[in-house]
């Protein structure tokens, strides 16, 4: 077993995004997902959700080679499952308390801290679930992140944005993301991210303020800034090797892509929603750029497969929303 | 068939490409791979997952998942597409979506108007069917509970209550469980009526009517509603009819909030056209028993529509048809006999309920 092509390691290498989804194709697949959902009285969905993420991975390539998610419908129903336990178990434990026990304020705060505790679980959950199951020419991802450990920084987080009135949520987003993405592995390639709260904050205060002073038309701007800093900030590194990625996103792109999704969507009763959803992520891989000497042909594989999909419906089902 | 197609090969370990030759057996259901001209194995069909990128087929093997086949050979990819339907491996939804996007969309097409036939000639039947199943002490629950939260905002009028209970004391009203009434004071021109047998009429309207007679056919017409159960129907109807739509949009969640926004506004639903032609006829068969003149229905609706000169009373609004529902009394009334005696009794509470 030979690599074909295993020169050059310290030259710089070509990495080249490509998304060939199709607004037709989606379509089908969202009226198939549809139609099943239905028959099914919605005990489809999960495996609806499986083919819709399926045909998304599979339809963005890095140079020419398709990327794969291997999570399957019976993963996430059984995620789903755990959810509608958990969530039963609150709600029991709930009026137990404020029927039995009779402390209504003990119950809601209760309530509330069951919801809120639930987030880190589910962000570690997603990643970990998300990661195992996309692949690359057969190379895994993977998050390597520590459950208890992002537990206890979450809360820490949350408790600092608390007594800083919420000034801290910039740092609590960007230090979330940061110790997210420095835990994803591609085989034997470490991910890692610079983001840091006062950039962060500074970046939003400012589209804030020229987003009123110009009515709204900043607004473009500042969408092609978040996702500049988004992209901007990622690295990867093997060894010795590293890639810098980098958004090739403009304000003037991101107000035509808007626009139009916004025009495509109104004039098609909210049909040609397949059309813009692939007009947007054919717009993200074609403006990121990455520069670097990692050889993606000689990745190893590192990661162990892992199946349980308890996060991914978490944070669907409690609608929240990874950037 | 050409009996070997060169591929390319992704082993799991490496992200390197293997060149591999591949054959395909579609007589034992096998697949016979040789790797870089060396290794060589088999996989079966029932173990393989595939995706197709145009003519590029890409397949997996489930016992050994991390490792790729690449096949780019548009007829080995047809081929390989008929083996696999024919040894049963191709799921629903890929079947599906090989029918191509016009056979998909007609179907849905179908279902949806399947849908839409059943929400409109299935469902209110059910949901009435539904109403008959639930015990009388849920109308009784959920009327004290709207009216609870309703008191909080509105006054009482106590003296023209009392009159309106005397007045509805010399009637009879075909009710099978009491009846209470209430008189609030407001502008609005309204009354409605609630599932516990509570109704509620507005000063206003009051103050519009000119004879006894419109007294007792709006007393009839909201007895009548509370009779016949129309407010828990249409709240059955209501309910089944988001759900059907929710399950439309895969959205389930809104279903516990569309019945607490219903038990709010309980005192502005609308009735359908069926409930409200309903609630006429019995209300004025209730005029008749009573030996009331029945016009007194025709006049309530005319005074409500005089009034509404400047603005719309609620109780017509809702009621979009009112032309054709005075028709509708008008033709009843000519087609059947019925006997008026004049009430001195009704007549007299009735002036103090104006004053």
């Amino acid at each position: 077993m030979e690599n074909l092509m295993t020169q050059n390691t310290n030259q710089k290498k070509n990495y080249d995004f490509e998304f060939f989804g199709k607004g037709s194709e989606y379509f089908a697949i969202m009226i198939v997902n549809w139609l099943l959902t239905l028959v099914t009285l919605g005990l489809y969905y999960p495996w609806a959700r499986a083919k819709r993420l399926r045909y998304v991975y599979g339809q963005t390539a890095l140079n020419n080679e398709h990327f794969h998610f291997a999570g399957t419908g019976k993963e996430m129903f059984r995620g789903f499952i755990k959810i509608i336990l958990f969530y039963i178990a609150v709600m029991i434990s709930y009026l137990v308390l404020l029927k039995v026990v009779k402390l209504p304020l003990l119950a809601i705060l209760f309530l509330y801290l069951a919801f809120f505790a639930i987030i880190p679980f589910a962000i570690h959950g997603s990643f970990r679930y998300r990661m195992s199951r996309t692949s690359y020419r057969g190379i895994r991802f993977g998050y390597r992140g520590n459950r208890n450990e992002i537990v206890k920084k979450f809360f820490k987080w949350v408790f600092f944005t608390i007594i800083t009135l919420g000034i801290y949520s910039a740092w609590l987003q960007m230090n979330i993301r940061k110790y997210t993405h420095q835990n994803i592995r591609y085989g034997d390639v470490e991910f890692s991210n610079n983001a840091n709260g006062g950039d962060w904050l500074l970046l939003n205060l400012k589209g804030y303020f020229l987003t009123i002073i110009t009515l709204g038309i900043y607004s473009f701007w500042w969408q092609s800034e978040i996702f500049a800093y988004y992209i901007d900030n990622m690295r990867m590194t093997k060894g010795e090797q590293r890639i810098k990625c980098s958004s090739t996103a403009t304000g003037g792109g991101f107000f035509e892509l808007l626009i139009v999704n916004f025009l495509i969507t109104a004039f098609t009763l909210g049909f040609g929603k397949a059309w813009a959803d692939m007009r947007t992520q054919k717009f993200i891989f074609d403006n990121v750029k990455m520069e670097g000497d990692i050889n993606i042909d000689e990745i190893h594989q590192t990661e162990d497969e892992y199946t349980n999909a308890f996060g991914e419906d978490a944070m669907d089902f409690f609608e929240i929303d990874l950037a | 068939m050409k009996n070997t197609i060169d591929a390319k090969y992704y082993n799991g370990q490496s992200s390197a490409p293997l060149k591999a030759t591949v054959v395909l057996n579609d007589r034992t259901n096998e697949f016979h791979l040789q790797i870089a001209g060396e290794i060589s194995f088999v996989w079966l069909l029932k173990d393989l997952q595939f995706e197709q990128y145009g003519h590029i087929l890409e397949v997996r093997n489930t016992n050994y998942s991390d490792a790729i086949l690449k096949i780019d050979d548009k007829y080995f990819s047809e081929k390989f597409y008929a083996a696999m339907k024919q040894n049963n491996s191709i799921d629903i939804h890929t079947r599906l979506l090989n029918l191509g996007l016009s056979k998909i969309t007609a179907i849905a097409v179908c279902l949806l108007g399947l849908i839409v036939l059943a929400y409109f000639y299935v469902l209110p039947p059910i949901a009435e069917k539904t109403a008959a199943l639930l015990p009388e002490s849920f109308d009784n629950e959920i009327g004290n509970l709207f009216m609870d939260t309703f008191l909080r905002e509105n006054n009482i009028d106590t003296t023209k209550t009392k009159y309106l209970e005397q007045f509805a004391a010399e009637l009879d009203l075909k009710n099978r469980n009491p009846l209470r009434f209430t008189v609030v004071k407001s502008k609005e021109v309204n009354a409605f009526a609630l599932p516990n047998g509570q109704i509620v009429v507005f000063s206003a309207i009051l103050e519009n009517m000119e004879s006894f007679e419109e007294l007792v056919a709006l007393l009839g017409h909201e007895a009548s509603h509370v009779n016949y159960r129309h407010s828990i129907k249409m709240l059955c109807r209501n309910l089944a009819g988001y759900m059907t739509v929710s399950l439309i949009f895969s959205d389930v969640n809104g279903v516990m909030a569309l019945l607490a926004d219903n038990a709010q506004r309980l005192h502005s639903l609308s009735y359908s056209r069926s409930f409200e032609q309903e609630a006429d006829e019995q209300g004025l068969e209730i005029l008749m028993n009573n030996m009331v003149d029945p016009n007194g229905m025709v006049k309530l609706f005319e005074q409500l529509v005089k009034k509404s000169d400047i603005y719309i009373p609620k109780i017509i609004s809702s009621h979009p048809l009112t032309k054709e529902r005075k028709e509708n009394m008008h033709k009843i009334i000519s087609e059947t006999v019925y006997e008026i005696k004049s009430n001195d009794k009704l007549n007299s509470i009735f002036e103090y309920i104006k004053n």
